[in-house]
């Protein structure tokens, strides 16, 4: 088999470039290992309820903004069903230590007020780092599409300048507030005093500016890109891993899977970047590349029960509210696995969700965890995990659940859990090494992989190499498909759309 | 403190080791790019590396920047490692 472009997994960055590089007229071929395309974003079904594993909600999809440029320019858009979360939407944080309870809403006024309110004596501090969060991303090129993006995505790449949790403790003494301020954390994977002002400000400035669900969740956006990609003659081969990349005259000349050869002057690897150290022939690479791919620091992982509940309407406002147990300060991302009290999270997006159309609606409870809490499984072939480990997972689920009935009503005691995702299953589901939720770890500690690589033809995409979650996801996309392209012109394109 | 020389050997086997170089091709006078064949792509795993080695952060990307020579590249992981073992 013959193409242009060969892209190596189906998740959004993947679908992204592919899409991007056929409406330039390229022939692109998308190889995904799984039986079904979509990656995190695709759902599974329990009892005919669909649960989504990736994608719950995401800003960038207002009017002007570049979530929906991009995805205009594509053609997904009109496909979509966007639902924007309402004035009353927010993230409801239970400060465990303290008990306090904050709204964080969507919205940079009412968030303000909300803050003032809770914590008057730090109105000046509450201010100060709202402006200061908008004042930087007016100097990201995503949120201020006037900027080229050439500048920005050469200095993204070198963790310097001031921590989120240095920013916070010139600020502030509330370390209740240090928490409430910290939550966008969850949403990329990296911790307070690793992460610098430019990688946070890119979530927190959309979280702050309003933020969508799309009914049909995750899977409406695969399909959405699956009927585009159709029209414009892109082929997904499903069932297919990649074995190894084609190299000839120090140049890419496409890959080997398990089907066969595909010929192709450009490879773009959407997996972990780690990964793409066991495809390439050995000598194609330095020493000092493959160790710094090996050594990548990863994010964490999550446990996710996804429960089911007969009655929903005894949720109350779950369906556009997400509640949050956290710790005070800004440890908030410790695993505090010993502690008895967990830091989870509860929502019900199954309410909200035209998919759902039975009596009983899903619900997701999600904590971190790490590789440590499931290595101790990890010993069979997948699909044969040892009666420990399925005694170990149900029990973890019965303790959350029992925790957000105490936490959150009664109601939430009624959960019944349906399945349950740990580091295991997200390893073995979604490649990422050790379950990492949003892969390489935008820490302040490392550089993060780029785009390019020193073999001609080769690019890599996906989370680790711009920005975590499915904005960042798509984005990185857009940026792989436009070093091949022409960055700045495609650019331009996009953000003429707005 | 580390001594120049010292910081001179494991700069050179670092360089030998990682970018599969001939050590007596890393000559002070040696420039990274023309003489050695390094790329810009090269220059952030040769920061990576040596910040391991050092167990330093060669954070400021001015002085990075101006490294033209082994000899540039020697003098800036002293200084950095010597300022940097200072404040700990």
């Amino acid at each position: 088999m013959k193409a242009e472009i060969v892209v190596v997994g189906s998740g959004i960055s993947g679908l992204t470039s592919a899409a991007l590089l056929a409406k330039k007229g390229r022939r692109v071929i998308i190889l995904e290992r799984n039986k079904r395309p979509g990656g995190a974003l695709k759902r599974f079904t329990r009892r005919g309820i669909p649960f989504d594993i990736g994608f719950h909600y995401s800003g960038g999809m207002g009017k002007g903004e570049i979530l929906r440029a991009l995805w205009k320019y594509i053609g997904v858009w009109p496909r979509l069903a966007v639902l924007p979360f309402p004035e009353e939407g927010n993230e409801n944080l239970r400060i465990r230590d303290s008990g306090r309870v904050v709204r964080a809403f969507f919205s940079y006024d009412r968030l303000e007020d909300e803050l003032q309110r809770v914590f008057p004596d730090e109105k000046q501090g509450i201010s100060t780092y709202l402006n200061k969060i908008r004042e930087i991303s007016s100097t990201i090129p995503f949120f201020n599409p006037d900027l080229p993006l050439t500048p920005y995505l050469h200095d993204l790449f070198s963790p310097k300048g001031m921590s989120l949790a240095q920013l916070l403790t010139s600020l502030i003494q509330d370390t209740d507030l240090y928490a409430v301020l910290s939550t966008p954390v969850f949403l990329y994977g990296v911790p307070p005093r690793e992460v610098n002002l430019t990688i946070h400000a890119s979530v927190a400035h959309p979280l702050y500016s309003g933020v969508y669900a799309i009914d049909g969740g995750g899977q409406a956006i695969v399909d959405a890109f699956l009927e585009t990609l159709a029209e414009t003659g892109v082929d997904i081969l499903t069932g297919q891993e990649v074995e190894s990349v084609i190299v000839k005259e120090n140049q890419v000349a496409g890959v080997k899977t398990s089907g066969g050869e595909i010929y192709a002057s450009h490879v773009i690897y959407t997996g972990h970047p780690t990964s793409l150290l066991d495809l390439v022939p050995d000598g194609i690479f330095r020493k000092a590349f493959c160790n710094r791919l090996r050594n990548l620091i990863n994010t964490h992982s999550m446990f996710i029960v996804f429960g089911a509940i007969d009655d929903p309407d005894t949720l109350g406002d779950m369906t556009w509210v997400n509640y949050y147990n956290i710790r005070t300060g800004l440890d908030i991302m410790d695993l505090d696995l010993r502690h008895p009290e967990k830091s989870i999270m509860v929502n019900a997006p199954g309410r909200r969700d035209s998919y759902s159309t039975g009596a009983s609606r899903g619900v997701l409870l999600i904590r971190m965890s790490a590789w440590d809490e499931v290595a101790r499984f990890d010993q069979d072939a997948q699909g044969k995990r040892s009666a420990a480990y399925r005694k170990w997972k149900a029990e973890s689920a019965d303790k959350m659940i029992e925790q957000a009935g105490r936490l959150w009503g009664d109601a939430c005691s009624r959960i019944e859990p349906l399945a349950i995702g740990t580091p295991l299953t997200f390893r073995d589901r979604l490649g990422s090494p050790m379950g990492a939720t949003y892969g390489v770890r935008h820490s302040m500690n490392q550089f993060s992989p780029g785009v390019r690589t020193r073999l001609p033809g080769l690019w890599l995409s996906g989370q680790g190499t711009l920005m975590a979650g499915i904005m960042g996801a798509s984005l990185a996309g857009m940026v792989t498909a436009g070093e091949i392209e022409g960055l700045e012109p495609l650019w331009d394109e996009v953000r003429q759309c707005r | 403190m580390i001594s120049e020389e010292q910081v001179r050997r494991r700069v050179t086997q670092i360089m030998a080791e990682e970018f599969e170089l001939e050590p007596e091709l890393l000559q002070p006078d040696a420039t990274l790019y023309e003489d050695l064949g390094l790329d810009s792509l090269d220059a952030v795993d040769m920061v990576v590396a040596l910040e391991k080695a050092f167990g330093m952060k060669m954070t400021d990307e001015e002085a990075v920047r101006a490294v033209r020579t082994m000899g540039d590249l020697f003098e800036l992981v002293c200084r950095l490692s010597n300022q940097q073992a200072a404040k700990e």
